[in-house]
């Protein structure tokens, strides 16, 4: 997921936080497990904490819960402000307030960050009781897996009974199905976007490339730096070359061309920043080492290239056969990361196995994030599929 | 109610008295989603419906509906063999690209598979040629032929050689009048309106 994703406050009306349809000033709160937990790889952690945010009420039934999904590098703030002067609402806010997409007046929203997360769950960067310093590569590998038992554990605290939907993109969209396989008497819908049932080797390569941008960098030292430090060139470059991965061809064109930065000067011939692309790129890297740990960055990438839910049941129909929520896959035409092919095989798989499952495709040229998108076609389809409601149409032409 | 709207609910029950309940069924061409609702409430169907369209599936998911967004024939193409039991092709056929490579794979996938389709043969739809010498326009066809998808206008002589020529064996028919209401069996191509067929391997 980009950085990029941010709404544009009109002059002269008030502040956005403020504004009606929107959940407003929120503020995150900590789940805390005092319990051991037992990750899928056998190793252990004495207890955890995850940092997660709600917005709307839960039912007297317990059973309006809309749990959402981040991805890769998002965290638990998808909707609304933290502040008054925060410069943008969480990524998910076009998606998520009262009389959205995802209707908070109606759903009670949960987000959480993953377990093995940076921004404010247990995670690398961590202290490890043990010893007073970041667990580093002593954390526990994590899984999709892993995140998604973490998140039930949440979910049973805050006394949710079912959930309405499950939703999330790209690495969001593996937890949503994870969670209907894990839960599936728990689990009444599963939106899942732009995502895969199986990271496939160019995904794969991709993580490859980030982990040993960081590894290589000597800061790294094996995972053993101090909050804060670290291989920030490393984990830099990881950001630039995945940030190309999350958009497309025509969208990076359509915003940088081969726009330069001084619009006058001809060819430069040395290997300063030139073009417009490059400083948006090491912009783009800078941002992000300030927000993110490279450990953390490790363990999720590695988390997402062990998600083969095929291989982890024998087949991928064996490995819906639990589910019992009705699922609907998204794919977008220019998303070359996990591509509408995978999506659609997603569907493909639930069909076989005989359960509902809807597969639908957005056709835009953003890319990857494309379901980030502020798109009036992608908030009907998904008020469709979580309140049934069909906009009244008069065609009855064939 | 308008005549059109009527002429498709009357499509619907001829198909809905063939589905047996309980059963698995896939609708090519879904559209909004009207059949397979019409068949989940009366026949507790398992039903996917097939479309090209995002807004069309958008309809068929907010009614509850299991819908896929994509060419049916490579659709079909991941499932095995007879994992429907009918596959619905209504009012679908005479806009396909392959209609030989669609009734074939349908033929494959399912037990059964229906299609309906009106008959251009009808001696209105004929004589509308023959007089006016233009596109066949009335309460079903509405637009222009400019703001009209591509289509055969097929007859049901026309469909029965096909069949005959493939090899597909007609488990039954139902030949409809100019009003799509009563049965009109006696010389269907000139004077029947709208045709029904179960096809079987």
């Amino acid at each position: 997921m980009t950085d990029d994703v941010e709404t544009q406050p009109a002059p002269g009306v008030a502040p956005r936080h403020l504004a009606p349809g929107e959940v407003g000033l929120v503020a995150p709160h900590d789940f805390v497990c005092a319990e051991p937990f037992i990750f899928k790889s056998g190793q252990t952690l004495p207890g955890f904490t995850l940092r997660y945010e709600t917005y709307g009420a839960l039912n007297a039934a317990r059973d309006n819960a809309i749990l959402i999904c981040h991805a890769l590098s998002g965290d638990h703030h998808c909707a609304g402000w933290h502040s008054a002067d925060d410069k943008k609402p969480g990524w998910w806010n076009n998606l998520i307030g009262p009389g959205k997409a995802v209707d908070t007046g109606r759903f009670f929203v949960i987000c959480a960050n993953v377990l093995g997360g940076c921004q404010g769950s247990t995670g690398p960067s961590s202290v490890n009781p043990e010893t007073g310093r970041p667990y580093g590569v002593a954390f526990p590998f994590v899984t999709i897996l892993d995140m998604v038992r973490a998140q039930k554990l949440l979910l049973d605290h805050l006394g949710v009974a079912s959930l309405h939907a499950v939703i999330g993109g790209s690495m969001g969209g593996m937890t949503a199905l994870q969670f209907s396989i894990t839960y599936p008497a728990f689990t009444r819908r599963v939106l899942a976007m732009a995502t895969t049932s199986r990271e496939g080797a160019q995904a794969i390569a991709f993580n490859e490339v980030g982990r040993q941008a960081i590894m290589q960098d000597p800061d790294w030292n094996r995972g053993d730096y101090a909050k804060g430090g670290g291989p920030r060139v490393g984990l830099a470059i990881a950001r630039m070359m995945a940030h190309i991965t999350y958009v497309s061809d025509a969208s990076m064109d359509r915003k940088f061309g081969r726009r330069k930065k001084d619009s006058a000067a001809g060819d430069a011939y040395n290997f300063d920043v030139q073009f417009e692309v490059e400083s948006y790129l090491r912009h783009q890297g800078q941002a992000f080492i300030n927000r993110f740990d490279a450990n953390s960055y490790l363990y999720i990438t590695r988390a997402l290239d062990h998600f083969d839910l095929a291989q982890a049941h024998g087949s991928l129909e064996a490995a819906f056969a639990p589910v019992q929520a009705e699922t609907l896959a998204v794919g977008f035409t220019s998303d070359w990361l996990f591509p509408p092919e995978q999506n659609r095989t997603i569907a493909h798989a639930l069909l076989r196995a005989g359960k509902r499952a809807s597969y639908a495709e957005l056709s835009t040229d953003l890319g990857h994030d494309s379901f980030l998108l502020e798109s009036e076609e992608l908030y009907a389809l998904v008020r469709s599929f979580l309140e049934r409601q069909e906009p009244p149409v008069f065609d009855f032409s064939i | 109610m308008t005549k059109l709207v009527e002429k498709r609910t009357v499509d619907m029950q001829i198909i809905g008295d063939w589905v047996e309940p309980g059963t698995r069924v896939l609708d090519l061409g879904c559209g909004r989603g009207a059949l397979l609702d019409y068949l989940l409430q009366t026949k507790d169907v398992s039903a996917v419906g097939v479309d090209l369209s995002f807004r069309r599936i958008t309809a068929c998911v907010a009614r509850g509906l299991s819908a896929y967004q994509g060419d049916m024939t490579s659709f079909m193409r991941e499932f095995p063999d007879r994992h429907f039991d009918r596959v619905i092709c209504s009012r679908t056929v005479q806009e396909l690209d392959d209609p030989t490579g669609v009734i074939l794979e349908a033929l494959r996938v399912g037990r059964t598979v229906t299609v309906g389709f009106v008959n251009h043969g009808f001696w209105k739809n004929r004589l509308d040629a023959l007089l006016r010498g233009r596109k066949v326009r009335n309460e079903v066809y509405t637009t222009e032929w400019f703001e009209s998808r591509p289509a055969n206008p097929l007859t049901i002589a026309d469909f029965e050689n096909f069949c005959a020529v493939k090899g597909i064996r007609i488990a039954r028919r139902v030949h409809l009048a100019g009003n799509w209401r009563s049965p009109r069996s006696i010389l269907p191509n000139l004077l029947a309106g709208y045709a029904l067929y179960d096809l079987a391997r």
